[in-house]
């Protein structure tokens, strides 16, 4: 176990992607041009579930213009997926979900890629749609995957028919700790799927030189989209470049390994550059990734004195036609409807059930935002059942620094108490309030993830520097940070570094903007490169001064001897001397920290996510002022207390806060996936998924715990991108309760939703008085 | 296919006679065939650079306002007349999309529309407006709720442009408001919408009132059987309120059940009733009334 330091200059500075992005000088994948360049187009199946009977694109190909169509024919007959190999790159006879791919055009421009399109001519039998999760489950639920059973697969996840991932955990003795419980609540919650909606639509160009391909896509995760590449079109990894321009967000939607492969194959079979341009339909559409619709049923039992004796939950997560990335959602869905909480006797099962919808796939803090909700939601009834106030409820029954959690992690020193206290402080929690507003205070958790990463970092001979690092920045400026970290490893400024980043032939390997991991492990990466670089100055400096390395200072940009300040040589002219000699070059990855023990818990279908290294914790309280004539809500006021180790840039820490409740009252509010009966999107476009906008944005009041994190990322740091995502829409759902005297049991919590639920109130309060 | 470019109202009837489709902000003929709504037309002329089509005359006619066509929302929910006597149509146009949308968008183009869920739309009818619509053959007027024939369709000729908006006189000691129930600040269209013109007599109760309504049919509906409703606005807002849910007729779709929409507009037509009649006693309430007064708190 490490203790670590306190970073040793938290400096609230302006991230050095900003200008651009902000002057409209960054360039975006969607920003390049090749001569040559064709425009690709998709044919998508257009419905739900279908086994194509006709497949043909010979009017398509005969139009003039048009340089490549490609089918599954056409492509090497690969079944890919990191968790379950049940996807192919093109419909491989059966179509799953609406915008399944069935063949890609590659012509002159997009009006005749799209008229390509039109002309390829496709025929169905149609299959019976499966719309409902749990339905899938049942035991004469039609199979999405008839050939489930010889899919290749991950060994750690246990699969039967269409639940691509069970996952339980269990620990002590949840009958008998229901049956000596005082209260036993029951509640049923029902979350709808999200989407990540990125700003900026998908964009992708492939260019071939020789047998080699560069591809510019804009992804969170480039060594995994380069994966990707390789695996479906059977490439080595030396022969393809991945390059990230700019990226106009991403929130989970680009992790993964997208339709990079599809525009490399046009490309290759055009013998001409491919350019992918996604409308915002598409992009509501095709990605296999948006947060997955969940359903639960909670029971908890509490003691006469309001301690959690037992809980059992079960819950369906809508995994959609493929596994994507998806397979550990069902085990991390359940560490997140067992909550922060002490609960002896406990048991979590959930299903990742196949659906004919688009496939499931990270979006920020996935299965969390709206675990916490259901569960939080619950945890107020709960509460109310036995007459505890919820915040003293939560006091009483979260974890804490030497408590046990559910999975049977013992935690080192944690701040999830102080962040109930500080949230409850600054939402002014107890204060009078009109009859129409109402606070609701809700926790949240996340683990941090320790991974391998890598790092260069170089000085040349002027004394400038450069990091040039495979971390992706995705829009959290976890990647500006790190100069910050090289300069206090040198006794140099951030301003003397710039990146080199987001190119997968240039720079070691990193997982990419995802699990908010950037900060925790390539932080760890950089320093360990500047490391190598501070040893490799304190030897010339020592030679320099004439006197032992191990005395000599980096500081201000100087080399100075201990105890004699102006026994000083500037790190510049050490820089000019390496430059004739041995060059300052460093590189570092680190050892990433291993997961912590976990006893007495049994887990089924263990992905590896019940034990959690530097776990984040957050409370919100949520101040909300309600329409009871229409059910509207508004946000007044959100309070967010978060546990993220140590800040290194306060004011980018506030941002991803900001950024995180602002998506949350989204998702607590507005922003649901519908479906029509035939499993189609009904709201796939802004006009009808509607996003929070600034004028939405309510005041808000942050404050980070920084305590001293075991086992944490550079300076104590853990990760903050997806936590601030996690408690919002609790704590609001946990005001609206209050404010209509019953929980609204699905999410989104839309004002049609909350007015439901009020009639509902009355016409019972009504019934009861009768 | 064509894009000209009118300088004067008889270019562009000369171009529209030939069967071009005029063009002022774009704001809904590019966006919609965009969305795949309808194809963009073959021909277009755009009318925004006509000299004087963007004027707000005061003082026309018998003492009311004239607006061009080519007025922006921006103009008009800045306007002090305008957000001062003719409130109802400053609180719709204060509401259209963003700060760009308003400046971009006109007041022709949010008539000619012709969208059941215009915010305009159901101020106008409650003040009375007239459209003047002029082709190459001669000019004439429609009461605006007569312009109206269906989603989308206008019972001007293909020919016709709309050149004004004319609104009358308002009567003494009266007031208007237009709100609608959003489910965001922003970017928002109606999920309903209401407006309403209150005339008070000496003693503080309602004389006269006329109550229209946006999103519950297939055009902006005017609400009947007012004429002989007199009383305190308390029972005013009451009985237009249960007469807005009666004579609404909305659908349901992704944003609203039908049941919802027929509920809420009758909500949002006593809101209306109430800050109408509170601006004919002489209270500011500042443009868009659904912000000044919260949509929670207009009860
Ligand atoms: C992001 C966004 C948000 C929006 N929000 C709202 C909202 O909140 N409320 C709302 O009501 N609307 C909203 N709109 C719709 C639109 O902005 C308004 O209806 C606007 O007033 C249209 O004006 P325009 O000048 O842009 O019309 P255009 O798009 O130029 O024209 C619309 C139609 O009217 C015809 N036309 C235009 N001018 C004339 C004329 N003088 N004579 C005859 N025909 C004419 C055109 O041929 C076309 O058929 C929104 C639009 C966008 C893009």
């Amino acid at each position: 176990m490490t203790i670590s330091t306190p970073a040793p200059n938290p400096a609230r500075f302006i991230r050095a992607d900003g200008p651009d992005k902000v002057t409209g000088s960054g360039r975006y994948t969607a920003d390049l041009t090749l001569t040559g360049m064709l425009a690709a187009k998709f044919k998508y199946a257009g419905i739900a579930h279908g086994r194509i009977t006709r497949l043909d694109t010979t009017a398509a190909k005969a139009i003039p213009g048009v340089f490549a169509v490609l089918t599954q024919a056409d492509v090497p007959n690969v079944r890919f997926g990191g968790f379950v190999q049940d996807r192919t790159l093109f419909a491989d006879g059966v179509v799953r979900f609406e915008a399944e791919i069935v063949a890609a055009v590659a012509a002159v421009d997009a009006a005749t890629a799209q008229r390509a399109v039109d002309a390829i001519v496709v025929e169905y039998e149609p299959l019976p749609v499966v719309n409902d999760p749990e339905a899938a489950l049942t035991a004469d639920a039609p199979l999405v995957h008839t050939d489930w059973a010889s899919y290749g697969a991950s060994g750690a996840l246990v699969r039967e028919r269409n639940d691509a991932s069970f996952s339980s955990i269990a620990k002590g003795d949840v009958d008998r700790g229901m049956a000596e419980a005082a209260v036993v609540v029951r509640s049923r919650y029902d979350a709808d799927g999200c989407h990540a909606a990125p700003i900026e639509p998908r964009a992708i160009v492939a260019q071939w030189e020789g047998d080699k391909v560069t591809i510019w896509t804009t992804t969170q995760v480039p060594y995994d989209a380069r994966a990707g590449v390789c695996e479906t079109l059977e490439l080595p990894a030396n022969r393809v470049r991945i390059i990230v321009p700019h990226l106009g967000g991403g929130f989970g939607g680009k992790c993964g390994f997208h339709f990079e492969a599809h525009i490399a194959a046009l490309a290759k079979a055009a013998r001409r550059p491919v350019r992918l341009l996604f409308s915002r339909r598409e992009e509501f559409l095709a990605p296999d990734k948006r947060r997955e619709s969940i359903c639960y049923d909670f029971e908890t039992g509490v003691s006469s004195d309001g301690r959690i004796v037992a809980r059992r939950v079960t819950m369906v997560l809508d995994n959609g036609a493929y596994t994507a990335d998806a397979g550990f959602f069902s085990q991390l869905g359940a560490m997140h409807a067992l909550g922060p909480y002490r609960i002896p006797n406990l048991l979590a099962e959930a299903h990742l059930a196949y659906t004919n919808h688009q496939p499931s796939g990270s979006v920020r803090a996935p299965t969390a935002p709206q675990t916490c909700w259901a569960l939080e939601s619950h945890t107020d009834e709960v509460a109310r059942a036995i007459g505890m106030d919820p915040v003293a409820f939560r006091q009483l029954n979260a974890v804490d620094t030497g408590a046990e959690g559910p999975s049977g992690q013992t935690y080192g020193e944690i701040g999830v108490q102080e962040c109930i206290e500080r949230a409850a402080r600054m939402a002014g929690y107890g204060q009078q309030l009109p009859g129409d507003e109402a606070i609701g205070v809700a926790i949240g958790w996340w683990p941090s993830f320790a991974v391998p990463s890598g790092a260069y970092v170089k000085i040349d001979g002027d004394g400038s520097a450069q990091i040039i690092t495979g971390a992706q920045e995705c829009g959290t400026g976890s990647v500006m940070t790190l100069p910050q970290l090289a300069a206090d490893e040198l006794g140099m400024s951030a301003a003397d570094f710039q990146l080199v980043y987001q190119d997968t032939s240039v720079a070691p390997y990193d997982m990419g903007a995802t699990g908010s991991q950037t900060l925790f492990n390539n932080g760890r990466a950089v320093i360990a490169a500047a490391a190598q670089i501070a040893e490799q100055l304190r030897a010339l400096a020592a030679d320099h001064l004439e006197a032992d390395p191990a005395d000599i200072v980096l500081a201000n940009g100087q080399a100075f001897v201990a105890g004699t300040p102006d026994r000083a040589v500037p790190i510049a002219t050490l820089a000019g001397i390496a430059a004739g000699g041995e060059l300052l070059i460093g590189h570092g990855s680190g050892m990433p920290p291993g997961p912590p023990p976990i006893s007495g818990s049994t887990c089924v279908g263990d992905a590896g996510v019940a034990a959690w290294v530097a776990p984040q914790f957050s409370c919100h309280a949520v101040r909300v002022k309600l329409d009871r004539d229409t059910g509207v809500a508004r946000i007044m006021h959100v309070a967010a207390a978060h546990d993220s180790g140590t800040i290194i840039n306060p004011l980018g820490a506030e941002g991803q806060v900001q950024g995180g409740v602002l998506m949350g009252i989204g998702q607590a509010l507005t922003e649901g996936t519908s479906y029509d009966n035939e499993a189609h999107q009904r709201n796939a476009g802004l006009l009808d998924y509607k996003l929070q906008t600034c004028a939405d944005a309510p005041p808000m009041d942050i404050h980070f715990v920084q305590i001293n994190t075991p086992n944490a990322g550079p300076h104590g740091a853990k990760g903050l991108a997806e936590a601030p995502n996690v408690a919002t829409a609790a704590a609001i759902a946990n005001a609206i309760a209050q404010l209509v005297g019953a929980p609204v049991r699905q999410l989104p919590m839309t004002a049609e939703r909350v007015w439901d639920a009020l009639q509902e109130v009355a016409q019972n309060t009504i019934g009861g008085a009768a | 296919m064509s894009f000209t470019i009118a300088r004067t109202v008889e270019d562009a009837l000369a171009a529209i006679a030939a069967g071009a489709r005029p063009i002022a902000g774009g704001t809904d003929l590019v966006v919609g065939a965009r969305h795949g709504k309808a194809a963009l037309p073959a021909d277009l002329v755009a009318i925004d650079r006509i000299a004087g089509l963007d004027e707000i005359t005061v003082g026309a006619g018998n003492g009311g306002v004239t607006l061009g066509a080519n007025v922006s929302h921006h103009a008009i929910e800045h306007h002090p007349v305008l957000a001062g006597s003719y409130s109802a149509l400053a609180d719709g146009s204060a509401l259209v999309g963003s700060p760009a949308t308003r400046h971009v968008g006109t007041i022709g183009g949010n008539v000619m529309n012709a969208s059941p869920a215009m915010d305009t739309g159901a101020g106008l009818v409650v003040l009375g407006a007239e459209v003047e619509l002029r082709s190459v053959h001669g000019t004439r007027r429609v009461p605006i709720g007569e312009l109206w024939s269906g989603p989308g369709r206008t019972i001007a000729q293909p020919d016709e442009l709309c050149v004004a908006v004319h609104l009358p006189q308002p009567a003494p000691n009266s007031g208007s408001a237009y709100l609608r129930l959003e489910y965001r600040r922003a970017m928002e269209i109606a999920v309903v919408g209401a407006a309403a013109n209150i005339t008070l007599a000496a003693d503080g109760t309602v004389a006269a009132v006329r109550v229209a309504l946006s999103a519950v049919g297939p055009t902006i509906v005017s609400v009947t059987g007012l004429d002989t409703l007199v009383g305190s606005v308390d029972d005013v807002a009451d009985a237009v309120a249960a007469a807005a849910s009666e004579q609404a007729t909305p659908i349901s779709d992704v944003r609203a059940s039908d049941r919802y929409r027929r509920h809420t507009v009758g909500v949002m037509a006593r809101r209306a009733v109430v800050a109408a009649a509170r601006r004919a006693a002489g209270e500011t309430i500042a443009i868009p009334v659904n912000r000044t007064l919260g949509i929670g708190a207009a009860s």
